[in-house]
Order: C-alpha cells, then structure tokens, then sequence
C-alpha cells in the first residue's frame, strides 16, 4: 500500500503528502494499540523465546541443559567442534549439500523448460498434465519410499545398478519429488511475463530454444531461484527416504542428528549441546538462504499457493 | 467452493464472463492481437514438446510406476522373506486390507491423524489471523518482524523436532518454566499426553503458513474499502468482522486444505519427536505405515494401509485440485 503512495507522489507534494500517509496508516490500522502490541509481543516471544534456547543450550553444559537451565551457568563452544565427527556432521553436510544442491540445479533447469512449454503452447493433455503436477505435490512421501526402495532394490537385482545407499538413489528421489512443486512455480511465474519480447524473438526468426534461452531465461531468473531454493529444501529437509536409502557414508546431515538424537536415549546424560549446536548448523543454511530470498520465497509461495 | 475460493481462484471460474473483456483489450494492442494469431499458427507447427521428455519419464519412472507398483504390493503377502523376489510372492488378494481394517492400528492411527490435524488447525488460524492483522499497517520495524514470525515455517522439521525434544525433557527448560508457576504436567514425550505434544508442536511449527496465507488475503483489501468503514467510524472490530474478513474467506479456505494435508501427511515431525517404536498416542498414518514397513517387514500390510491413507487424502486433495485455477485467461492459447 504505501509503496503505491510512494511512486504516485510527484515532486512538488512530498510535504503535502507526509501527514497524509500518516493518516493512512491509521486508516489501514486494524487493532487497537494495546491489542497490536500484546500479539506482536506473543508471538515475537513464542518465536524468539526457543529460537534463542537453540544457541543458549548449544553453549550449555549438557547437566545444565538436563536441569532446565535458560541461561547457561557455564559457557562453552567446544560443542561446535565435537558435531563434526560424533554426530558425523562433516560427513551429514557434505552429502546434504552435494545431494540438495544438485537437486536444486538440475530440477531448476527441467522445471524451467517443462512449464515454458506448458505455458507458452498448446497440445493435448496439457491440462491434465497441470493438474497432475498439483495432485503429485499432495503424494504424502510415506505412500511412495517403500514401492521407490523396491523399485531400486529390483534395479540392483535385474538391472545390476547399484542405488540404495548411494547419493543417486536420493538425487534422482528428490529430483522427481521436487519436480511438480518447481515446476508449479515456474509455471505461475511465466505466465506473469510478458510475451512481447518473446514475439519479437521470434520475428527476428529465433527458434524455440533460441526464445527459451535468450528471452525466457534472463526474464525469469527469481522464478528460477524460487524453485531451486524449494528443490534444495526439499532435499536438506527430508528425513524419511534418507533414513531408508542411506548407509553412514552416504547419510545426510538430516538422518545424522536424528539418529545421534535417537542414539541417546536412556543411561546417561544425552548430549544435549552437541544436539543443539548439530541442530543450529543444519538450520543456519536454510535462514540464511531465506533471508536472502525473502522476498521471492514469499510471492513464490503464495503464488503457488502451496506449501 | 469455487464460489468463496478467493481473488487468486476467482479467475478460473469466470472464463466465459471474463475472457470476452480480456479479449477486446487484447485486440486494442495491435502487435499483441496480430501476433498472436500468428503465434498460433506457428506454435501448433512447431512446438518443443520434446521438452517434457526429461521431467515427465523422472515422474513416470519414480512417481506413477512406484505408486502403480505400491498398490500391486498391497495384493502380495509380501515380507522381508519375500521382498528380494517381490514378483513372485504369493497373491492374497484383500487379506492385507481385511487386517488393515480390523487387526492393526490403522482406524485408530486415522483418527489420531485426523483429529490431531484439525486440533492444531483450529489454533494456528486464529495465530496465524491475527499475526497478519497485526502486520497490516505499517510500522517501524515491520519487515524485522515479518521475518521474525516466518522463522519457525522456515526451520527444517527435522530440527524443530530436535529442538524441542530437548526442550520438553523431564526436568528440561519446559517443565522448569512451568514449576515456577505452580504448573506440574508430568511427561510430555511419553505415555497418553504425547498427543497433545505432537498438537502443541505442529501449531508452534506451522501458524506461520497462515500468517503467509492471510496476509496475500489482507493484502487484496482494496484502500477504498479501508477509508470508507475509517469514515463510517466503524469500530475495529466490527471492520474486521464485517469489513475484512471476508476477504479472507478464500485464502484461508485453501490454507486450511493445504494444511491439513501438510499436518496429516507430516512423517518427520513425530518421526524425530519420539522416535519408533512411537508411543501408541502419536502413532498418526504415516508413523504406522513406516514402522510397519520397516520396523515389522509387513511390507504387504504396510502398502495396504498407504492405499487406504491415501484414499484418505484424496478427499481434501479433491476439493484443494477443484479449487486452484489451472490456467488463466492471459493464455489464450491455453483453451482448446
């Protein structure tokens, strides 16, 4: 709203416009203050209040954690330097960023490709294969990782290709599951460019893949790390087809901490602070990305109205 | 539904009223209107389909054949004896579903997930409503804030999970905080109350999705109407009320589907919350088919009970795919 103030204000009424969108803000005021201020409050500390105990209890003594300590008594970093070789982080992340990242390039170039044909021509089946992409995102992963581990299973025993336990059998996994969604995105984020360029291309006599490369591809690049983004999400996210299909080497970082979690039940005192600081490592990344992309990720999602 | 689907949704469903109009502004622009008749021509002749080649054999391939193959599977009595030699294991016909339905967990597992669903539903609408009316008007700090509410949707679940399974120990930070005010719950990871953990850390997981979700509603609020109800001197809440929600009518009808399948098919969550062998109280849908298929080797079972979860789903996945549009008017091309 008040963007729209903003580029509407000609030169010679900025002084006359201050107060004015003072008083429009008021008008898009929809709680009393006091109100206002109890649910930011609320929920900024329903947020910030556990999203500050991951770094507190990290650098906690794991008694302190154990005593349900807030404030750590004692503070220590030498959490962040054990993760790497007791919960094999070093190994988690290197394999979560190899597989996720490869997941994003390659299901960001396909789904490219795929929704500039979806969008930009007509044939046969091309409604059902829109709505198919919707109803594929809706596959709950639970239904699909025990007929997938048979069907790599079966590669292995007829076809002499070995995929359970290897890196591909996930790449190509999170590739195909990332594909409806990414390509969803796509397709909502070229129908909104406009397809002038793209005739003009095309006067000038350029193929179909000379459009898709010299006009589509620059045009849509936040489309583009939209979807990638979501692919390597979707990859540094998933517990359940890692925890199937991997051995320790090829684990990633996700299946690490849950089995170092799990591996800590009963006897003594589990390492908490190691679980907090492998826990804050393996966000860290994804923060990062969304703070950066904020603004794409957020029309993406609501755009696709997914997710 | 399509009806209330919202300013996102509404353009599908007029396509005879509206494609007439969008036409005439169409054919205002003369290169626009000229080449698209001849795009036409031109893309009819000449279109790369052999695009969709790459994505659509990796759908058919780990998609569709899987869940072709998951529902044969559900028809062999198939166990990690036979799984090596899946293709000739015994046919058994409806017998997995039969001890689906009534020697297994399953019913109860369905109403676990359906219930604990829509409990932490009901309680991230309101969250997530009033997140967004509260960041509607600008003020300093807003977009910090903005941020600050998305953290907890953009935490992977794996780590959410993680996180507060420490937090929720016994004798952890959550049981201290709440001894200082008198307040004793006794066992949160174990035992019947883990269901209303499971419900407490969904909500904590997922309001802000609708926060996303009513603040594209809020944001389709045209000024016009703010003014007009400031002018009248309605009171606040009468303009949320009768002013503004329902605009918000439609995006959050699609974000209440997408949510509830998001919270029914949610695997990590209670996976990394408690662990397997759950607590009887948290084995939801996806818990139960996984341990089935990997903790019992009841890999027919376990197909049988996807198969029927999946009817489940089918039900708000059906309305969700009536009510999203396809295609817009802005693709002529797209009709016919």
């Amino acid at each position: 709203m008040s963007t729209t103030t903003a580029t509407r204000r000609s030169p010679g009424t900025v002084a006359v416009e201050r107060p004015g969108s003072h008083r429009q803000h008021e008008v898009l005021r929809l709680l009393p203050t006091p109100l206002l201020i109890f649910v930011l409050v609320f929920l900024g500390a329903l947020v910030l209040i556990p999203v500050l105990y991951i770094f507190l209890a990290s650098v906690n003594s794991d008694i302190g954690v154990a005593n349900g300590e807030f404030w750590p008594s004692s503070v220590t970093f030498e959490n962040y330097s054990k993760i790497w070789t007791s919960v094999g982080l070093a190994t988690g992340l290197t394999n979560s960023v190899l597989v996720a990242g490869a997941t994003a390039v390659v299901s960001a170039a396909l789904s490219v490709s795929t929704a500039f044909v979806l969008v930009r021509y007509t044939f046969r089946g091309r409604l059902t294969i829109l709505r198919g992409l919707l109803a594929l995102q809706s596959v709950p992963g639970t239904l699909m990782v025990l007929p997938v581990f048979v069907l790599f299973s079966s590669a292995a025993t007829y076809l002499g290709i070995q995929v359970i336990g290897t890196q591909w059998g996930l790449f190509v996994t999170y590739l195909t599951f990332a594909m409806p969604f990414s390509t969803w995105v796509m397709v909502t984020y070229l129908r909104g460019l406009p397809k002038e360029l793209e005739e003009a291309a095309r006067i000038d006599g350029a193929s179909n893949l000379g459009v898709l490369f010299r006009i589509i591809l620059p045009l849509s690049w936040p489309g583009i790390v939209v979807s990638g983004i979501f692919a390597f999400l979707l990859g540094w996210n998933d517990v359940l087809f890692a925890s199937v299909m991997t051995r320790p080497e090829s684990q990633t970082a996700a299946v690490a901490l849950q089995i170092f979690g799990a591996s800590q039940e009963g006897g003594a005192i589990p390492y908490y602070g190691q679980m907090m600081a492998a826990a804050l490592v393996c966000a860290a990344p994804v923060v990062i990305l969304y703070l950066i992309f904020q603004r794409y990720l957020v029309g993406g999602l609501t755009a696709g109205g997914v997710k | 539904m399509s009806t209330d689907a919202s300013h996102e949704v509404r353009p599908a469903v007029d396509t005879a009223a509206g494609r007439a109009p969008r036409h005439s502004v169409d054919a205002g622009q003369e290169p626009g209107h000229k080449g698209g008749l001849r795009r036409k021509g031109l893309s009819e002749r000449n279109r790369p389909l052999w695009m969709l080649i790459p994505g659509g054999a990796l759908m058919i391939i780990i998609i569709v054949v899987p869940l072709l193959l998951g529902i044969y599977m559900s028809v062999l009595n198939l166990d990690q004896y036979t799984l090596r030699k899946w293709i000739s294991s015994p046919f058994i016909g409806v017998e997995n579903f039969v001890e689906a339905m009534t020697a297994s967990p399953l019913l109860h597992a369905v109403w676990l997930s359906v219930s604990y669903s829509l409990l932490a539903m009901v309680v991230t609408l309101p969250l997530g409503i009033a997140a967004a009316v509260a960041t509607q008007n600008a003020f300093k700090g807003r977009a910090v804030v903005r941020s600050i509410f998305l953290i907890p949707y953009v935490l992977p679940s794996f780590v959410v999970a993680t996180v507060w399974r420490t937090m929720l120990q016994p004798g952890g930070i959550v049981d201290e905080a709440l001894a200082t005010v008198g307040i004793h719950v006794g066992l949160w990871l174990n035992g019947p109350q883990t269901f209303w953990t499971l419900v407490l850390v969904q909500i904590w997981a997922s309001w802000p999705f609708i926060y996303l979700l009513a603040l594209s509603g809020l944001q389709s609020v045209d000024h016009e109407v703010h003014e007009a109800s400031a002018l009248d001197g309605a009171l606040w809440w009468n303009k949320l009320r009768y002013v503004v929600f329902p605009y918000l009518k439609g995006p959050l009808a699609l974000a209440f589907l997408i949510g509830m399948l998001h919270h029914i098919n949610n695997f990590t969550l209670p996976f990394v919350l408690f662990g397997v062998p759950a607590p009887t109280d948290v084995e939801v849908l996806p818990i139960l088919t996984y341990v089935t298929s990997f903790q019992s080797f009841r890999f027919g079972l376990s197909a049988a009970m996807a198969f029927i979860s999946l009817v489940l789903i089918a039900i708000p996945l059906f309305v969700y795919l009536r009510a999203v549009k396809l295609d817009d008017a802005e693709t002529p091309r797209g009709k016919k």
